[in-house]
């Protein structure tokens, strides 16, 4: 098991994780009109020149509006979690041992016992979400099993290699189970709602909207 | 009265809308994380004390959400039971904020228009007295 | 949809001076849609009021609340509960709606927040254009579906003038002249008949308060006068 593990089923996760995504962004273009106006050309106005007064309360009424000012809480809690998502297993030094060993290439790895702190604190934003979803009765409202196993897949990688880590239970059962639930969370990615981490980028930089993040080329279909 | 309580629902019809916009319902689903960031968004969550049925993202998958799981296949008992959940929880004014972008009032559009479709129309209270409005009341107790 | 554009905040500082309260009142029809009223444009302004009141030590408190819309009067009472706690309303509604919460409020004084400026259409987020000034004899079958009140600079009913260069207005040239897109239409629909016969000149309805009594709603509303019996 562990070979299969640590061979074919990590290449088949890795090209399944890239395709998917690309497969994902390509159906999220296809269905997408052109936005039918164009930009009307006008002489330019030059806008009034705002006091230093005006700039600070313009720059406290950006924050307040955004996100960090709405729920600033989720805000916070949620860029860490996702920002681990990334950092926790691509500058792991088991990680980048073993790709050295594969590739002789490696990323750089950052000491053994930060990772293992912000594992520990990645797991426990987990739980943070566990507690929120069951309640927290606005979320309650929509939650389905779906939301539950989701969690659990993104979670599991990272509380099994913590174990693995600190070698707690049979080392070469939770390894293991550590690769086959990386394996799985990565599958997951572009097919479950997981991909949210595609669509967030895809569609608020592509989509002209009041909240898209630039002006956004297209518009879903019928909007013109 | 109206919505012409025993007549059968045109599922095809259900159908050939769902169909035709089977790539955003879809995909919205799928990008959907239930992360509820919608509902501080609707002035009419807020209004109601936080009422999760007001909630953007309530609304529409309770709606629409439900009839595409379903492919289709309700009843007209359920289309009336949750009409309020897209006429009367929500005014269409398009500002609900999701953070990946769904086209949450394109969404309940959608459903008012299948609903409509099937004869299941929002009933609204200001109509006190006139034929179809046997169901209203009247909030202010006039 | 009717467009409404917030006032300056100066302006409105200017309106909200007197007051020690102010309940600033939000709409969720038309000025929510066009960012000019609704729950954030609320939020935001009473953000904006809060700061520049620290800054310059006013002592002064805001609250918002936003309704469905201001123009039906049921929506207005939800709002019932709430004015006693405060000096003076601030509405973010447009022109009618802000008369309409007067008018439940009378003894209050009621603050416009936003201009309303025209019956326009939404072109995308941001971008608003007029397309309608309710004049009360509707034209459009005729016109192939362009306005000659709202979209020629001198309402002309019988266009062009002479004016037009390049198909643009002489009064502004990035404007199209309505009457040579008026042509263009007809002639693509092969109506172009439509505008070779004269119009007649209008009675400009939209001079006078409007009013409009449906027919079918006429019996709630009115009294018939009884006849008196004639003798034979």
């Amino acid at each position: 098991m562990y070979e299969l593990a640590r061979g074919p089923l990590m290449w088949a996760a890795t090209i399944i994780f890239f395709a998917g995504i690309l497969y994902r962004c390509v159906q999220l273009y296809l269905l997408t009109g052109k936005k039918e106006h164009a930009l009307f050309y006008a002489a330019p106005v030059k806008p009034r020149e705002r006091t230093p007064e005006e700039r600070k309360i313009d720059m406290i009424v950006a924050v307040r509006n955004s996100l960090l000012g709405t729920h600033p809480i989720m805000a916070i809690v949620s860029t860490i979690f996702h920002a681990f998502i990334f950092v926790i297993p691509l500058f792991l030094l088991g990680h980048n041992l073993l790709l050295y060993e594969s590739w002789g290439i490696s990323l750089f790895s950052l000491p053994e016992w930060l990772i293992d702190a912000l594992t520990a604190v990645f797991v426990l934003i987990g739980l943070f979400f566990l507690l929120r979803r069951m309640i927290v009765p606005q979320v309650r409202i929509i939650s389905t099993y779906y939301d539950y196993l989701v969690l659990a897949i993104t979670v599991a990688p990272f509380l099994t290699g913590f174990f693995a880590y600190h070698q707690w239970f049979d080392y070469r059962s939770v390894i293991t189970i550590h690769m086959l639930v990386g394996e799985l969370m990565l599958i997951a990615i572009p097919f479950t709602k997981i991909g949210h981490m595609i669509f967030f980028f895809f569609v608020r930089i592509l989509i002209g909207s009041e909240y898209s993040f630039w002006r956004g080329s297209r518009a879903w279909p019928g909007k013109g | 009265m109206f919505s012409g309580h025993n007549k059968p629902l045109d599922t095809e019809k259900i159908k050939a809308t769902l169909e035709q916009n089977r790539g955003k319902i879809k995909l919205s689903q799928a990008a959907c994380a239930s992360c509820s960031l919608c509902a501080e968004s609707c002035f009419l969550y807020r209004g109601n004390n936080h009422d999760p049925r007001y909630m953007p993202s309530y609304k529409w998958l309770s709606s629409l959400g439900k009839i595409y799981k379903k492919r289709g296949n309700v009843d007209r008992a359920f289309l009336e039971q949750t009409r309020e959940n897209i006429w009367k929880n929500c005014v269409l004014c398009m500002r609900c904020y999701c953070p990946f972008g769904i086209d949450i009032p394109g969404l309940i559009g959608l459903a008012r228009s299948i609903y409509r479709s099937q004869g299941v129309y929002g009933i609204y209270p200001y109509t006190v007295g006139a034929p179809e409005a046997e169901n209203a009341h009247d909030p202010d107790g006039k | 949809m009717v467009i409404a554009e917030v006032k300056p905040l100066a302006e409105i500082m200017e309106l909200i001076k007197p007051y020690k309260k102010v309940l600033n009142t939000g709409c969720g029809g038309c000025v929510a849609v066009c960012l000019g009223g609704g729950q954030k444009e609320v939020d935001t302004l009473n953000t904006r009021i809060e700061l520049t009141c620290r800054e310059r030590n006013i002592p002064l408190e805001i609250g918002g609340f936003t309704v469905e819309r201001q123009c039906d009067m049921q929506f207005n009472a939800e709002f019932d509960r709430m004015v006693g706690g405060y000096d003076a309303l601030m509405s973010m509604a447009c022109g009618a709606g802000i008369q309409f919460l007067a008018e439940r409020f009378p003894a209050k004084p009621v603050l416009p927040a936003v201009n309303t400026v025209f019956v326009g259409v939404n072109k995308e987020i941001g971008w608003y254009e007029e397309r309608c000034q309710s004049c009360g004899d509707c034209v459009l079958g005729v016109t192939g579906g362009i306005c000659p009140v709202t979209m020629c600079a001198k309402s002309l009913f019988n266009g062009p003038c002479g004016g037009p260069q390049d198909g643009h207005c002489e009064v502004d040239k990035d404007t199209p002249c309505a009457w040579i897109q008026i042509h263009d239409r007809l002639k693509a629909q092969g109506r172009l008949e439509n505008i070779l016969k004269v119009f007649p000149a209008r009675e400009w309805q939209n001079q006078v308060q409007g009013k409009l009594l449906l027919e079918e709603y006429r019996g709630r509303y009115v009294k018939e006068e009884k006849q008196s019996p004639v003798k034979k």
